[in-house]
């Protein structure tokens, strides 16, 4: 090359631009914003309807079991219409924390699965849990209420609600009905003690009146007792309770047996 | 104790080659790159390379000058794709001859797989003939006689192109491999890379900061420079300089 060209060379090389503050420190350091794909968006909208529709949420840690032994699991609870379902943590951890499930953040760290039912049946539940021992329950929200793993086993413990309520309806009753029978009691009492007396003034006729007026004398308990006696084999398990706590307030055995007598009465 | 599980879990550096900082373990989900559409691409009957004969079917009688125009400056055909989606880019002038060609089909041919993927030339058959005088003889006696052909190649044109149901990065190794055995020095391309090259160039002559440019110079003959230089280089603008393509210049 001749040295003119090559000085001409020289003079007309490239100068990249140089701005005065550099592109690093002007830029800010953003990070490209991922592109959800479609996969994790299905799983977000998945996720969403399984906690909408059920109202009965288990979370359980899944240590490795058997799959034969999980599908056998699954087949049994699904039978109760209870449904085990798998999310990954990153999927079901933002959800939540917009959700009013914020408080089930902390079970949902390592390997977990869902068993989620638009029914609460937490016995037949815990019955599967028990037969596959790698998958231990951590917590549930049944009906929004977040229980321990001990809570639950108590609520599964729970009576029936048919036998909630007809307790709750008993003890409301319980007041009426004392009324009741501390109403009638005065004339209930009176009107046996007469029966009483008409039946020593008929039967002991040959006897004389000194006893009858001793039986006179001493009405009550010596002729009671075996009315009371009577009155409590017969009695069901319900009202043998109602006199119980009547009698602990009254405050005597004495008054059963008239009482339940009227009301052995009133029932034929 | 629900806290400390809640963050990542974290691995200590094991190996001494390691930095101060922990590697955090993150197991993710999995992303499914949906695969490309080829739909539009058909094989055609004849995938592979044809074979380029070595002397053309009416051999020449004149023997030809040298004429070096044909190595000069950037290619005026076969610079843009026509069939296939990736290719090999000639960035500098030069011959091919018939060992050339026969080592890029073999190669190639080797390579393609003919259910998905297809080559097509886009250099002609060796057609100018170049003369060699017998070894061991004096100047002079007249020009020797035809003893090869060769094709010419300038700066800038496409040797091959490859197409089909695959990817660049798929090709791009086989045409690389090719790439490196020509005379001259050349690179796999694909349609988007060869685009993003031009834009590139095409900025970097935008923004350069230098106001004394070859092609001002030359333009306006400042300091009669135009004494020590060719013709040619008013086209060129300095970019080239015989077969040699100078990539840094703008």
């Amino acid at each position: 090359m001749h040295f003119e060209r090559q000085k001409l060379m020289a003079v007309t090389e490239y100068v990249a631009p140089k701005p005065a503050i550099p592109a690093v420190c002007s830029t800010p350091r953003v990070h490209a914003k991922k592109e959800e794909n479609g996969y994790a968006k299905l799983l977000h909208r998945q996720v969403a309807e399984a906690f909408q529709d059920s109202k009965m949420i288990a979370v359980c840690q899944h240590c490795f079991t058997p799959s034969d032994e999980m599908l056998m699991m699954q087949h049994r609870l699904r039978k109760h219409n209870i449904h085990v379902k798998f999310f990954p943590n990153e999927i079901v951890r933002p959800y939540l924390s917009t959700s009013k499930y914020k408080n089930l953040l902390p079970l949902f760290v390592a390997r977990n699965l869902m068993i989620m039912s638009p029914e609460i049946k937490v016995k037949e539940m815990l019955r599967m849990l028990k037969r596959v021992p790698q998958i231990s329950l951590l917590g549930a929200c049944i009906d929004d209420t977040i229980l321990s793993s001990q809570g639950v086993v108590s609520y599964s413990k729970l009576p029936s609600l048919e036998v909630t309520q007809g307790q709750v309806v008993g003890t409301l009753s319980l007041t009426t009905s004392q009324t009741c029978a501390l109403l009638q009691h005065g004339a209930g009492h009176l009107s046996a003690l007469l029966d009483q007396y008409v039946k020593q003034q008929s039967g002991g006729t040959g006897e004389p009146d000194g006893q009858a007026g001793e039986g006179q004398a001493e009405p009550g308990p010596a002729f009671l007792a075996p009315f009371i006696n009577h009155a409590l084999h017969i009695e069901t398990d319900g009202r043998k309770r109602v006199q119980g706590q009547v009698s602990s307030e009254v405050g005597g055995d004495s008054w059963e047996g008239p009482v339940s007598c009227l009301n052995q009465q009133t029932g034929s | 104790m629900w806290r400390g599980l809640a963050r990542p879990l974290r691995a200590l550096p094991t190996a001494p080659g390691d930095l101060s900082y922990t590697r955090v373990l993150i197991a993710g989900l999995k992303n499914f790159v949906i695969p490309q559409n080829y739909d539009n691409i058909s094989i055609p009957e004849r995938p592979k390379l044809k074979f380029i004969d070595k002397v053309p079917s009416v051999p020449k009688v004149r023997r030809e000058f040298k004429n070096l125009r044909d190595i000069r400056g950037p290619s005026t055909e076969a610079t843009d794709f026509t069939e296939g989606q990736y290719g090999i880019l000639a960035l500098g002038g030069g011959y091919l001859h018939w060992g050339h060609f026969e080592m890029i089909r073999l190669t190639i041919n080797r390579h393609l797989d003919p259910k998905i993927m297809f080559a097509v030339w886009r250099v002609p058959a060796p057609y100018k003939p170049i003369t060699r005088k017998s070894l061991g003889h004096r100047m002079g006696g007249g020009k020797g006689a035809i003893d090869h052909y060769v094709t010419a190649v300038k700066c800038g044109r496409l040797i091959l192109e490859v197409g089909g149901h695959c990817e660049f990065g798929e090709v791009e190794h086989f045409l690389t491999q090719v790439a490196k055995k020509l005379p001259f020095p050349a690179k796999a391309v694909s349609r988007q890379s060869l685009e993003e090259m031009r834009q590139a160039e095409e900025e970097r002559r935008r923004n350069n900061q230098n106001p004394w440019t070859f092609e001002r110079i030359i333009t306006s003959n400042m300091l009669g420079i135009r004494k020590v230089l060719s013709p040619y280089d008013l086209a060129q603008r300095g970019r080239y300089w015989g077969k040699f393509f100078l990539q840094d210049r703008v």
